[in-house]
């Protein structure tokens, strides 16, 4: 077993990430083994429609978990986006490329909202996030009118977003994801702001004591945050179309789950945008496999409630054992 | 004076790595009030948490009313009459008085906590103590003062027999002080036996009818206060044998310029008019016991604590400093005491770490260099000898010493020509403690200007040009190396006050 995970090319992949890919694997296998027609190419396209919006949501999430916060304000933000810029399309006929644009400045108004009270006002994360969660519940249900918002389909001349998913049976959104997790990975790890924001979440007065402006960092993080979850409301929209106000808490834990689950600690300071990929392709299969075998939804809630907890839990016994 | 209600004979304890206390004894008589005293370090309360059950002795015994005992915690030691009141006091700020000095043994009515009968009775015990508190006040309403007495008074509704006060006019007022005086007195007067720690002289020679000296974790010698003096005193607490040679002489350029001059600074009660100068090359030591403040000046020239007034010249201008951001700006880098605390990022490698100050320096266009970035922390790898296995390792695999390295690593990164060094050699062993010192004597020869804050004589001694000492929050005096001596500095880091 160490000596696995001493091989230089197990350790430049990560052990952690490596068994991961097998969990994934092994869950399709089972469920195409199990389920009636689960496994072709329909059931793996309807998986990664729910991995891309629920994938950004968790790239986001990264962020601000890495500073040691915690963001509970995702999945209604994103529902906050996409009825606002849809209702700005539909009722205001505005364009479809702004709209897209006015989603992503959803989110990060959002973002910089939650991380300007948590890094200068110093309110805990939880609290700002489950307040901000109910203020973008409320606000979207204003703007919206309590109605809920239809983006067009494909076959209209405005249904062009939608190719951001798929052209054919060809999974643009896949390409689209990875290429956002790259760069998202490169961030986390080639520049400043990476750097500072993995150290503060590991030890925040020491970085604070190098003579580095924490709060600044500590804010960018949420900004980052808020800026994915306004794509990923894209993404929502170019998979599903129809959004209703009132909903979206459902996605915070599994983005979260699909996070922790991919090694990013819950007490900040480690983060894995690999990892965090991989998770929301599990949590994604687990979702379609669950609806294949013709449980209800309530049951993909049960199993991810318990992925977090493991997955934290994990981690807690890791840290106990490194001290 | 009346018969020995606790004798603690020949106790012997050891960490790793210290002997804390070596074969020391002690006794407490009924109606006595009994200082100990030493140095930072000199085993005292250790020895008090040996006699409570927190630390278990190595040898030895303790007898206490006549028996052999041996507590296993300190709910044993009060359960038998003996009672700590510590420097911080241990209460429970949202609930009353009463609720307090009742708490884990709540007078009950059926299931229902009966706080009538539990004020009545905190209100007798303030009675029996002459101390004017309303039991059903809320605690943090309470000055630290009142907060200490009731800390007192349920000591007694414990029964205590034994009262330990663990620097107990540390937060007080004047006023404060001479009403816990009183109460002592009377304590006295009812043959409790009680240990009183502290470092203020005058308050010894006041309160106290014997003195038990301590040094270095063994026994000095136990004096009858109203027969000794304070020198008497200060030169047990000190006398020891220095075996590393102090410096002779200031190793200063003459008419070296002032890199660094404070002028009147305030922050908090530990900071009060503070003002000196550091000069180019100079090593300043700044002396002191704990809590003398010392800590507290570093951090407010550092902006890491808001400064309430001064003013702070760097290089001859004057400079605002708000935030350790703009410290680091002017060129002071500062070493903490706590260095997993508040030195490095144990998650993070020596090269993350080494450059965690000076980013801006080692990056291309929007990107870390890693490659420039690994180049320079080699270099301070090794000329400042970090024992490391590579760069890319996580700091929290190296030792204290090594780890110290990486701090300095990361201000000499940053080009800072001030350095503060809190504690530097603070849980470092002995070879790693000379190779900092060897460093400090460099970086001073290279035209680095040092503050060095230590609680080690012999460090003080050995490493400074000129020496600032401080008490309470102020500055209580200023030597040169040639004319300091232990007792000079002890005698200015215990000035009476007032």
């Amino acid at each position: 077993m160490e000596k696995i995970k001493q091989n230089p090319i197990v350790k430049k992949l990560g052990f952690n990430r490596i068994i991961l890919c097998c969990v994934l694997l092994l869950m399709y296998l089972l469920f195409s083994l199990v389920g009636k027609n689960f496994a072709g190419l329909p059931r793996i396209l309807s998986a990664l429609n729910y991995a891309y919006f629920l994938g950004f949501l968790s790239l986001g999430v990264t962020f601000v978990i890495a500073t040691g916060g915690i963001d509970f304000s995702i999945g209604p933000v994103m529902f906050c986006s996409a009825l606002i810029s849809g209702y700005c399309l539909n009722s205001y006929g505005v364009p479809v490329a702004l709209s897209l644009g006015i989603s992503i400045l959803v989110g990060a108004l959002f973002g910089t909202f939650n991380g300007y009270l948590v890094a200068y006002w110093s309110v805990p994360p939880f609290i700002v996030s489950m307040a901000s969660m109910n203020i973008a519940k409320g606000v979207a249900s204003v703007f919206t009118k309590t109605q809920s918002v239809s983006w067009p389909q494909s076959t209209s001349e405005q249904g062009w977003f939608r190719n951001l998913v798929k052209i054919g049976n060809f999974p643009v959104g896949f390409v689209i994801f990875l290429a956002f997790a790259i760069v998202c990975s490169v961030i986390l790890n080639k520049t400043k702001a990476g750097r500072y924001i993995l150290s503060l979440g590991s030890n925040k007065e020491a970085v604070r004591l190098s003579g580095i402006n924490i709060k600044k960092w500590e804010m960018l993080a949420y900004i980052i945050c808020g800026i994915l979850v306004g794509i990923a409301a894209i993404f929502f929209v170019a998979a599903y179309t129809t959004v209703q106000p009132g909903y979206g808490d459902q996605y915070n834990n599994e983005a979260i789950a699909g996070c922790v689950m991919g090694g990013t600690s819950m007490a900040g300071g480690l983060a894995s945008i690999g990892g965090t990929v991989i998770g929301v392709f599990i949590i994604a299969l687990l979702q379609e496999g669950i609806l294949a075998l013709h449980f209800t939804k309530d049951y993909q809630l049960i199993i991810t409630g318990i992925i977090v907890i493991v997955a934290v839990y994990a981690d807690v016994v890791a840290r106990r054992r490194k001290n | 004076m009346g018969e020995v209600i606790l004798t603690m004979k020949e106790i012997d304890k050891s960490f790793p790595g210290v002997h804390a206390l070596d074969h020391v004894s002690f006794e407490v008589r009924k109606g006595e009030v009994h200082a100990l005293m030493g140095e930072n370090g000199a085993g005292k309360s250790t020895l008090m948490k040996v006699l409570t059950g927190i630390y278990k002795k190595d040898s030895g015994t303790i007898s206490y009313e006549g028996k052999e005992v041996e507590f296993h915690n300190t709910r044993e030691a009060q359960d038998a009459g003996i009672v700590i009141v510590h420097q911080e006091l241990n209460m429970l700020r949202h609930l009353t008085v009463a609720q307090n000095i009742f708490i884990g043994r709540e007078f009950k009515k059926g299931f229902a906590i009966d706080d009538k009968k539990m004020n009545e009775e905190a209100k007798k015990l303030f009675d029996k103590l002459h101390i004017d508190i309303d039991p059903t006040e809320t605690m943090s309403n309470l000055t630290v003062g009142k907060q200490q007495m009731c800390e007192i008074a349920k000591a007694i509704s414990h029964k205590a027999k034994v009262i330990i006060f663990d620097e107990p006019s540390a937060a007080l007022t004047e006023t404060e002080i001479e009403e816990l005086f009183k109460i002592i007195k009377d304590l006295r007067k009812q043959e409790l036996g009680i240990v009183y720690i502290s470092h203020r002289m005058d308050e010894i020679k006041v309160i106290t009818d014997r003195v038990t000296v301590m040094r270095d974790g063994t026994y000095v010698g136990t004096l009858i206060t109203e027969k000794c003096t304070k020198d008497d005193i200060i030169n047990m607490m000190v006398g020891r044998v220095i075996y590393e040679d102090p410096k002779q002489h200031s190793m200063v350029a003459p008419g070296a310029p002032v890199v660094l001059k404070v002028e009147h600074l305030n922050a908090g009660k530990m900071v009060q008019d503070v003002s000196f100068e550091l000069h180019r090359g100079e090593i300043l030591g700044f002396s002191g016991l704990m809590g003398a403040g010392r800590t507290e000046t570093a951090r407010a020239i550092f902006g890491a604590d808001p400064i309430e007034s001064g003013d702070i010249y760097v290089n001859g201008k004057k400079v605002i400093i708000n935030s350790p951001e703009d410290a680091v700006k002017c060129g002071i880098g500062y070493l903490s005491e706590d260095r997993k605390r508040y030195g490095i990022v144990v998650q993070k490698t020596v090269a993350e770490n080494s450059t965690m100050a000076a980013l801006e320096k080692y990056m291309k266009g929007l990107f870390i260099n890693k490659k420039e970035e690994k180049k320079v922390t080699e270099e301070y790898v090794k000329s400042l000898a970090t024992k490391t296995p590579s760069v890319e390792q996580l700091v929290v695999n190296l030792s204290g010493g090594n780890q110290q390295k990486v701090v300095i690593a990361k201000w000499l990164v940053r080009d800072c020509e001030i350095l503060i060094f809190d504690e530097p050699t603070r849980g470092i062993d002995v070879g790693a403690k000379n190779e900092i010192y060897k460093l400090m004597n460099k970086l001073a020869e290279e035209g680095k200007s040092i503050i060095m804050i230590s609680s080690e004589m012999t460090e003080i001694l050995r490493m400074s040009d000129r020496i600032v000492v401080m008490c309470e929050g102020k500055k209580t005096g200023e030597v040169s190396i040639e004319e300091a001596s232990q007792e000079a500095i002890m005698n200015m880091a215990t000035r009476e006050i007032g």
